[in-house]
């Protein structure tokens, strides 16, 4: 949804009085409303890890590749942004769990955070002020051969907040 | 001019509070999918098995090298693999024969079991749940003045079982 600009004029005074041209007086206000708003895009909206031999791929590589962040937001002049990532879980196949702590990620873009995957708020970018920040995270799940057969899934879930 | 002012102090005010309100936390979410398929690998080094001659006298039992044995499985949390060896037949140099059945082994490692040899399938290891593991079989064979002159050899199949 586009910023809410809104600009309202009032202007006083301007019906032509009969004063004489040296004593006309004219009064102007601008209020130009910039309200703070905040825009999160991530895309896609899903990553897979496929299955791979763990002595061979000890890491692997999500699909279908980087997940891109856009954070778009207008705040208070010196305010911090914060986002955030946390999982609602750990990897979950039935009963059978795999620690959220096996994905990692590396992220490019300034102001982005490397890190690893946990079920409390993991901060992945800081910026202050308004702005447009890009980015990206690469995904790594940590293959193993303890690791349970199944079908394994959890969510991630991104926050942006100003203090 | 009263009005002019009152405007201008209302204007600023609204923009003083919006710049300062806290906008509502915005949120994403990203499905994770990880895929774990059963999978079973074995890897046996150090072969070929020797045993060096000695006197009988002297040395009761021959001893071979050791083979290590790795066993990596990915099966259901409490799914159950095994690992076991069966001979092609008796130690054989061509004409004479040694009784499979004389050829003895020794472990190291957990889950692996000691055992005689056999041309049927005889057990070397049993484990439950996924995981890798490592260790260790060396042969004996008694040492006897029977034995003919030459050369004996046979082959040892493993096979890892994965439900």
């Amino acid at each position: 949804m586009p910023a809410s600009l809104r600009i309202g004029w009032t202007v006083a005074a301007l019906l032509a009085l009969p004063l004489p041209a040296a004593a006309q007086s004219r009064t102007a206000t601008i209020s130009v409303v910039i309200a703070a708003t905040a825009r999160l895009s991530v895309s896609p909206a899903g990553i897979s890890f496929p299955d791979s031999d763990p002595t061979g791929v000890p890491l692997v590589a999500a699909l279908p590749g980087p997940v891109g962040i856009t954070v778009k937001a207008r705040a208070a002049h010196g305010a911090t942004l914060r986002l955030t990532l946390r999982a609602t879980d750990d990897l979950r196949s039935g009963v059978t769990t795999i620690p959220a702590g096996t994905l990692t990620w590396t992220a490019a873009g300034d102001g982005f955070a490397s890190g690893t995957l946990t079920v409390a708020d993991q901060t992945i970018g800081t910026w202050v002020g308004s702005g447009v920040r890009t980015g990206t995270q690469s995904f790594l799940f940590q293959n193993s051969w303890s690791h349970p057969v199944g079908t394994y899934t959890l969510s991630m879930q991104y926050t942006l907040s100003s203090p | 001019m009263k009005k002019a002012v009152w405007s201008a102090v209302a204007t600023a005010a609204g923009m003083l509070l919006l710049s300062t309100s806290v906008y509502a936390q915005t949120t994403a979410t990203v499905a994770v999918n990880v895929n774990v398929n059963a999978r079973a690998k074995l890897t046996i080094t150090g072969g070929p098995v020797n045993f060096t001659d000695a006197d009988p006298d002297v040395t009761a039992t021959l001893t071979s090298n050791a083979l290590n044995i790795q066993v990596q499985v990915r099966t259901a949390a409490a799914g159950n693999s095994s690992l076991t060896l069966a001979a092609t037949g008796d130690l054989d140099n061509g004409g004479a024969l040694i009784p499979i059945g004389d050829l003895d082994w020794a472990v190291t490692g957990p889950g692996y079991t000691a055992g005689t040899a056999s041309t049927t399938a005889q057990n070397v290891g049993t484990w439950s749940g996924p995981g890798a593991r490592t260790g260790t079989q060396t042969f004996t064979l008694p040492n006897s003045w029977d034995y003919v002159v030459g050369t004996y050899t046979t082959t040892l199949n493993y096979t890892l079982a994965v439900p």
